[in-house]
């Protein structure tokens, strides 16, 4: 079991090069398709407006010191009281943002647009994996791992005797998978539809960000204390004046 | 806001194309960057480079940003056949866009048909509501047929969805200091405060508006306002020296039965009135007498 296999160059030749190179192909058709697609997406009023309200409280919070109290006071009651305060979201509105993100056909449209350009390409080129490079060995990990890895990256071995180190080609396109990000934003620059890590990332959380920010807006500035810093500013122009007029 | 090193450099590539040393085109991009006016300028050297087919080639796709520019320079200078001619070419070559419906309709605002120009600023914003520029092109619109309260109404309009903008902000407070307005003007710096607190412009005209709506406790507030803009700009800012001085003098007068309450006033204001002196001396000594019988009628 610790014997060294050794494996055939023309593996790294026609294998593990031309993967590489179809996956980035793809990745760089993606790119331009996305670009075709790209519809222009008209934002919601009450989105913009909700988040334009988020800026607005965050810089009262922020900069509570440097106005009067009694300016800080009304603009805190002005967000956050009960009846028609800004940041004020009572609890049965809390669901609608998801419910509305999907029946809303626009933004459903385009979610599933984006997804599909996602998903699709994966697919192919994973069934193409699978087809064409199945049942042999395409490389060796550096590493040692242990037992539990062999059903994930040997899926086309089927000896149970050889090393879980040495992986199918399955698993060297889940490297490229992941690995690729970097090169892409080499070549296409920062914005590219290929980041697909950041996309699954915010599938997992969508919908809900307008009024949990809201309500976290309104509890950070419920817990404001003001402490008007503008008394403190007398003394330093004194002090600043004085070392003036020297 | 342009800062001073921006200036200088705008300045300094001015003089250096005006006087026959090539930059025009870095000149134009700066302007475009720092969103300043110089549309004489602007009109000579832009057209300068378009007419020239070899130097319009050589932009390439950067030459349709300068037929844009080039194009309001022309409206702001009442030449209205270069902007005509600018506008048709870029609706020859972007048939369906927005950008070009603004121009179209700032061409109309500029020939004075202020009905179709306003049509045509509603039917954009029927295709998308959230445009902010068409928005305050509507304010800018009122503004300039002298209709004063319909610009507020816009614009207060346009703030309630837009409420993180602090140039409509701006322009809402100077709009409400010209009617005379204070209370809605002082509202309007506290936000403008609140988004910039280190800049010393908006604590120097709130400390102003403070201070023309009088009242002990907006004398003194003002007083601090004054200050803080001293701190912020190192005790450079005349304003804010002689609005101590006022401030302090206009607080004795309200207060002259009651018991003073502030301890460092005295101070302050001598502080003032000593670091003005020495100001005037350096900068305009012929003044310095206008200064000094201005300040001891203050003291009183």
């Amino acid at each position: 079991m610790a014997e060294d296999l050794v494996l055939d160059t023309a593996i790294r030749d026609w294998v593990l090069i031309p993967l590489s190179v179809v996956m980035v192909l793809i990745g760089i058709l993606r790119y331009f398709v996305s670009k075709l697609m790209l519809s222009s997406q008209l934002p919601d009023p009450k989105i913009v407006k909700e988040g334009q309200i988020i800026v607005r409280a965050r810089n009262l919070r922020a900069a509570a010191n440097f106005i009067p109290p009694k300016s800080f006071r009304s603009r805190r009651v002005y967000f956050s009281n009960e009846e028609n305060g800004l940041l004020f979201v009572p609890k049965g509105q809390a669901q609608n943002p998801q419910a509305q993100m999907f029946s809303d056909p626009n933004m459903a449209m385009d979610m599933m647009k984006k997804n599909l350009s996602m998903i699709i390409p994966q697919t192919l080129t994973f069934a193409w994996v699978n087809f064409f490079f199945s049942g042999f060995v395409a490389a060796k990990i550096p590493f040692p791992l242990t037992q539990r890895f062999r059903s994930m990256l040997q899926n086309g071995i089927d000896l149970s005797t050889v090393d879980v180190s040495y992986v199918s080609s399955r698993s060297w396109y889940f490297l490229n998978l992941f690995g690729l990000r970097g090169l892409f934003s080499l070549i296409l620059g920062e914005e590219n539809a290929t980041d697909d890590t950041q996309r699954m990332m915010q599938m997992s959380g969508f919908g809900f960000d307008p009024s949990k920010n809201l309500g976290a807006e309104k509890d950070g500035l419920d817990i404001v204390q003001h402490e008007w810093a503008l008394p403190k500013f007398e003394h330093r122009a004194e002090a600043v004046l004085k070392k003036l007029i020297k | 806001m342009v800062s001073k090193t921006e200036e200088t450099q705008l300045n300094r590539l001015e003089n250096q194309v005006d006087n026959g040393g090539g930059g025009a085109w870095e000149y134009l991009c700066l302007a475009r960057k720092l969103k300043v006016r110089r549309p004489e300028n602007v009109l000579k050297y832009g057209l300068s480079i378009l007419n020239d087919s070899k130097k319009r080639s050589a932009l390439g796709p950067e030459e349709w940003t300068l037929y844009e520019q080039v194009a309001i320079a022309a409206m702001d200078c009442q030449c209205l056949d270069v902007a005509k001619d600018c506008i048709k070419v870029l609706r020859k070559k972007f048939p369906e866009s927005k950008r070009v419906g603004r121009l179209e309709g700032m061409l109309l605002e500029a020939k004075g048909l202020w009905g179709e120009a306003e049509k045509a600023y509603s039917s954009l914003l029927e295709d998308n509501a959230l445009d902010q520029v068409i928005h305050k092109r509507r304010v800018a619109m009122a503004k300039a047929q002298g209709n004063i309260s319909a610009a507020i109404e816009w614009l207060n309009k346009y703030l309630e969805i837009f409420m993180a903008d602090h140039d409509a902000w701006r322009e809402l407070a100077e709009i409400y200091v010209s009617l005379q307005m204070y209370k809605q003007a002082a509202f309007c710096y506290e936000e403008l405060i609140l988004s910039q607190p280190t800049v010393p412009l908006y604590h120097l005209a709130y400390a102003d508006v403070l201070y023309t709506l009088g009242g002990l406790e907006n004398l003194q507030t003002a007083k601090k306002y004054y200050a803080s803009t001293i701190d912020l700009t190192g005790g450079k800012n005349t304003r804010a020296l002689l609005g101590i001085c006022l401030c302090t003098s206009a607080i004795g007068q309200v207060s002259k039965g009651r018991n003073k309450e502030d301890k460092e006033s005295p101070e302050l204001q001598s502080l003032a009135a000593k670091a003005l002196e020495k100001d005037y001396k350096q900068r305009a000594d012929d003044k310095l007498g206008l200064l000094t019988s201005v300040l001891t009628s203050l003291k009183i």
